[in-house]
């Protein structure tokens, strides 16, 4: 179905204990069952980490990769609000929420994974801060954007639940929205500085591994392209998880503003791919390029995922085709993910004869922390209007079958 | 929107008088701290071991000292033998190995243990100082009550020094501090006590650097090259070597002088200084919002009487 997307429309018409949502709690039920012995046991018994590879999935996969998909609300915020591409405002709650979920998750195992997490509130003392750290930019930003700006962003949806289902609270909801008017520039605004400095921070982790990254990873632009692929990591995000919505729910897509996020990407990409490439011809280790082994490997691969993916997009955006474009995201995502994953685990060499390989528990463990945040996605865009949708859903939602049916030819058709 | 002409001039006033003050601030955070950056140097009073290979004989009475020291290892002579690992770990801080070519013809042994850095990668990623430099001493000590068990330290040391106690509820990060109760009391670390043969002396930096060079002036053709491990490798070091083999044979990598955080945080330390490129940042973000959110609000008043449908942020 080919539409115009005119205003956010809960998923009203699919019940919200389905077999997938049940599957996704389940798998999230036995991750936490999993945390417990962790907890008790320690990290040796739970996880495959060790002393050379003292970082496992939980902080390089689940927070150091995966907040990059969760970069939605801070990419996308940037285009709408920034650089006036004023018909991605529609998809702005998918973005905000699709990104607080990756970040929460993310944080929760990261307090799994940290060995002495009860000492952590010294967060809140910053005399005690060490602000040469990148961990410490990491360690105060991530929490702090995910709580406040990102959170912020999340509550429009809850005020227009409580408006629409709570008529007593209509009057605090006012108030509340009167505050929330004022304040929203400077919480937008430290919703689009704090990722830039975490996202980067994020790369400057790898930085104090010094020679250890591989150097067709390592450089002090790190920073730069770590944020810069979050940046097409969110717009991938958010894209893929429209077009699997619209296909899983049934629900009409806005081509427009789909190609419009295509473009976006596609530029945010090639881009990247330049400045990436450039950077590895200026440090002169293009040659390692073109060994024959793993790593080697590793970066023709995600240069191979980026560039298809660029290709399939425009290629989406010329034919109108959603399933193409998925997969198109899909490319992009597993491009850059791979490129934010590499140099922490797989272009890390700490040592000769080091190993490292994630135990089934702490898969589980990652695998079922990525579970509940979807889980809690499915629940949500039930519940609340998230999801963008033509208008006439909103009328046929409230049973308004007459001015629904008004609306019911579409505006929009695609060119065949 | 029009303005008047008293407005438009109050803008043009504020507007450039902040982007030259901020931009100032900028300047001066990016390139100001680029000149007063210097070398780190140890501090004046800092402590220090010499480790000679050419007088180690491998008898690892410093490994059982440290065990015994520090109690890393419950029973450690229980059969009496001393306790011996083959890496340094959660119960090793300290460790005697065996260089040993194919030829078999210039064996050597060396001493692992922490370095104590002049300028440490563990201490510059460490988030809330849980690892810390000793201002006078310049020893590298651990604070269980701070540690959060991140283990960046794992990651950012270049010596692979620090390990994690993977076991149990309550991990600890284990590493030589120096034996700092030990110096407190004015003794010196249990390694340097033993040593039956004076390879590993305890003294101050500034001393042992002297009779190391000492010892090579003398000795020319003992040792390797006519250099001390630690005076200069990695920003320099507080455990200074002396080898009769090449230093990368006996597990020292080969470092440039300048050290890992001075290398490679650069940058990241120029653009948050005083937080003034995120500051200069979060203003003209804030600015040019600002100006789409008036937008957007009449927008969405447009919208809302067109459909009398209540807006949505």
């Amino acid at each position: 179905m080919i539409d115009q997307w005119e205003r956010n429309v809960p998923v009203y018409d699919v019940p919200i204990w389905t077999r997938p949502f049940i599957a996704m709690c389940g798998l999230g039920a036995l991750a936490v069952l999993f945390v417990t012995y962790r907890e008790l046991a320690g990290l040796g018994p739970a996880s495959g980490m060790n002393d050379a590879y003292a970082w496992g999935i939980w902080k390089t996969f689940n927070t150091m990769t995966l907040t990059g998909l969760g970069s939605g609300a801070f990419a996308i915020g940037m285009a709408a609000w920034l650089f006036k591409r004023h018909n991605l405002h529609v998809v702005m709650r998918t973005a905000c929420l699709t990104s607080f979920l990756a970040y929460l998750s993310g944080l929760m195992l990261l307090g799994v994974d940290v060995g002495r997490p009860w000492n952590f509130y010294w967060v809140f003392t910053p005399w005690r801060w060490n602000l040469h750290s990148p961990l410490l930019e990491v360690a105060v930003c991530m929490p702090t954007y995910a709580m406040i700006p990102l959170l912020l962003e999340n509550i429009p949806p809850f005020t227009d639940w409580l408006h629409q289902h709570k008529p007593k609270y209509r009057e605090y909801v006012r108030k509340a929205e009167a505050v929330m008017v004022r304040c929203y520039p400077f919480i937008v605004g430290l919703a689009y500085l704090l990722p830039a400095m975490h996202q980067s921070s994020l790369g400057a982790l790898m930085l104090l591994g010094g020679n250890r990254v591989y150097p067709l990873w390592q450089t002090p632009w790190l920073p730069v392209l770590y944020v810069w692929a979050a940046a097409f990591l969110g717009f991938s995000c958010v894209a893929g998880t429209l077009l699997f919505c619209s296909q899983m729910w049934k629900r009409p897509i806005d081509l427009d503003v789909l190609v419009e996020m295509n473009r976006l990407t596609a530029g945010l990409i090639a881009s990247w791919l330049v400045f990436r490439i450039a950077d590895i011809v200026f440090r002169g280790v293009i040659g390692l390029a073109f060994k024959f082994d793993i790593y080697a490997g590793l970066f023709w691969m995600e240069t191979a995922f980026l560039g298809v993916a660029i290709w399939m997009l425009r290629d989406s955006s010329r034919q109108r085709d959603p399933r193409l474009m998925f997969h198109a995201h899909l490319m992009s995502a597993f491009g850059g993910m791979l490129y934010r994953f590499d140099p922490t685990t797989l272009a890390f060499q700490p040592k000769p004869g080091a190993f490292y390989f994630p135990t089934p528990i702490e898969l589980f463990i990652s695998l079922g922390f990525v579970a509940l945040a979807i889980a809690a996605f499915m629940f949500l865009v039930k519940v609340l209007a998230i999801l963008p949708a033509p208008m006439r859903l909103w009328y046929r939602m409230e049973t308004h079958e007459k001015k629904a049916a008004e609306l019911q030819n579409p505006r929009f058709v695609a060119a065949d | 929107m029009a303005l008047s002409r008293r407005e438009m001039l109050q803008k043009i006033t504020v507007g450039s008088a902040s982007v030259v003050a901020t931009g100032a601030a900028t300047g001066a955070a990016l390139t100001g701290t680029a000149q007063a950056q210097e070398m780190p140097q140890a501090p004046r009073e800092a402590v220090a071991m010499l480790y000679d290979n050419t007088r180690c004989i491998g008898c690892q009475s410093c490994v059982a000292a440290c065990v015994e020291a520090n109690k890393t290892l419950e029973n450690a002579r229980i059969e009496g033998v001393h306790h011996t690992n083959l890496e340094l770990n959660a119960t090793t801080k300290n460790i005697i190995k065996l260089y040993k070519p194919a030829d078999g013809k210039s064996y050597a042994y060396v001493k692992q243990q922490c370095m104590h850095c002049v300028d440490p990668a563990c201490v510059a990623g460490c988030m809330f100082k849980g690892l810390r430099k000793d201002a006078k001493t310049g020893v590298v000590t651990w604070n269980s009550k701070v540690c959060v068990g991140c283990r960046y330290c794992e990651i950012a040391c270049p010596y692979h020094v620090p390990k994690f106690q993977w076991e149990g509820w309550n991990p600890k990060i284990v590493k030589c501090e120096f034996c700092k109760e030990r110096q407190a009391q004015g003794l010196q670390p249990a390694c340097t006590s033993v040593c039956p043969t004076k390879a590993v002396i305890f003294g101050k930096r500034t001393e042992l650097l002297a009779e190391a060079k000492n010892r090579i002036k003398e000795n020319p053709n003992k040792y390797y090259q006519d250099r001390v491990f630690g005076e200069f490798e990695g920003g320099g070091t507080q455990v200074l070597y002396l080898s009769k083999v090449p230093f990368d044979k006996i597990g020292l990598p080969d470092l440039p002088h300048e050290s890992v955080p001075e290398k490679y945080l650069k940058w990241q330390k120029r653009v948050y200084s005083y937080l003034a490129v995120p500051a200069v940042l979060y203003a003209s973000m804030v600015g040019v919002i600002r100006g789409n959110w008036k937008k957007h609000q009449e927008h969405m008043a447009e919208d809302e009487k067109k459909t009398g449908l209540r807006p949505q942020l």
